[in-house]
């Protein structure tokens, strides 16, 4: 498993496509529906956990040994004042770093430029 | 050497930013360029603690809170030249005279790269605001969105790329010049 967090807007797809060579095909997009283990890149993942939160659900975690978790970091800002978006960023927080646990490769990106931070 | 900075709030980028590009000039001239346009008492404090903290350092001020590329406009492009910041440029260039431009974050992204591809040296500073959770309005998001690609933009085309934290430099591409 892989993990690739970094903020909103660093490059974390462009990445995941062409360093990786993750077709499209292999891309589920959490924001824009529901979580699909099946494919091989779980993007905004972040977006599966506010749902997550929002219906104070445990989430899950990816199956496939060869996954690719593609997550914004949302941990950095001031404590949120609505309850649910709290939920949210504890959640996130949690997750990842159970998921960094279990991942072989952790990368960050930065202005579209990776930094191997584990592995 | 082209440079990249970005980093949090308040933790030394400008400063580094400033040590680099008086480095970067040795015996050119080194010039910085003032992005931001003061709307209230607190920017203009603002300023004045960047203007004091660069004072006697040999930085001749350039004002220019728009159209950066006029900045060029009589002076020795072969010099040293420090931006700060991108953030308060897209800003001006995108939220002005009662409108909102969308397109300002491809237009200051093209002009940024021609400016660094012009000049001898240079040191960009941005500011890293991509991750916390708080969900924006439409406006703030595109702006985000906007610097964020200011920032590819400029990580792509230059030679060293830091984040700043609490004065530490993390080196995410090529080396310091200090």
């Amino acid at each position: 498993m892989e993990l690739i967090i970094g903020g909103a807007y660093q490059g974390k797809l462009t990445y995941a496509k062409t360093v990786l060579g993750i077709p499209e095909s292999e891309v589920c997009d959490c924001g824009a529906g529901d979580i699909d283990l099946s494919r091989r890149c779980l993007y905004h993942y972040e977006q599966y956990l506010y749902r997550c939160a929002e219906r104070d659900e445990a989430p899950v975690l990816p199956t496939r040994p060869d996954a690719v978790v593609i997550a914004d970091d949302v941990s950095c800002g001031v404590v949120p004042m609505d309850s649910v978006v709290r939920a949210w960023r504890e959640l996130c927080g949690r997750t990842l770093t159970a998921i960094a646990l279990q991942s072989e490769t952790v990368t960050r990106l930065y202005c579209g430029i990776p930094k191997r931070l584990k592995g | 050497m082209k440079m990249l900075f970005s980093g949090g709030c308040k933790n030394g980028k400008s400063t580094t930013a400033e040590d680099c590009a008086r480095v970067l000039a040795g015996d050119r001239p080194l010039y910085y360029l003032a992005t931001m346009i003061p709307h209230d008492e607190e920017d203009r404090a603002r300023i004045a603690r960047h203007v004091q903290s660069r004072a006697g350092k040999g930085f001749t001020t350039i004002e220019c809170g728009r159209h950066i590329l006029d900045a060029l406009e009589g002076v020795d492009a072969s010099g040293s030249f420090l931006l700060d910041a991108v953030t308060s440029l897209l800003n001006n260039e995108m939220f002005h005279d009662g409108i909102v431009d969308f397109e300002a974050g491809e237009r200051v992204a093209g002009e940024l790269c021609r400016l660094c591809d012009r000049v001898g040296s240079i040191v960009f500073v941005s500011d890293y605001i991509y991750s916390d959770a708080e969900r924006y309005d439409d406006f703030t998001e595109n702006y985000r969105q906007a610097l964020a690609l200011c920032d590819r933009e400029l990580a792509r085309v230059c030679d060293t790329v830091v984040e700043i934290n609490y004065g530490i430099p993390i080196l995410y591409k090529g080396e310091l010049p200090l």
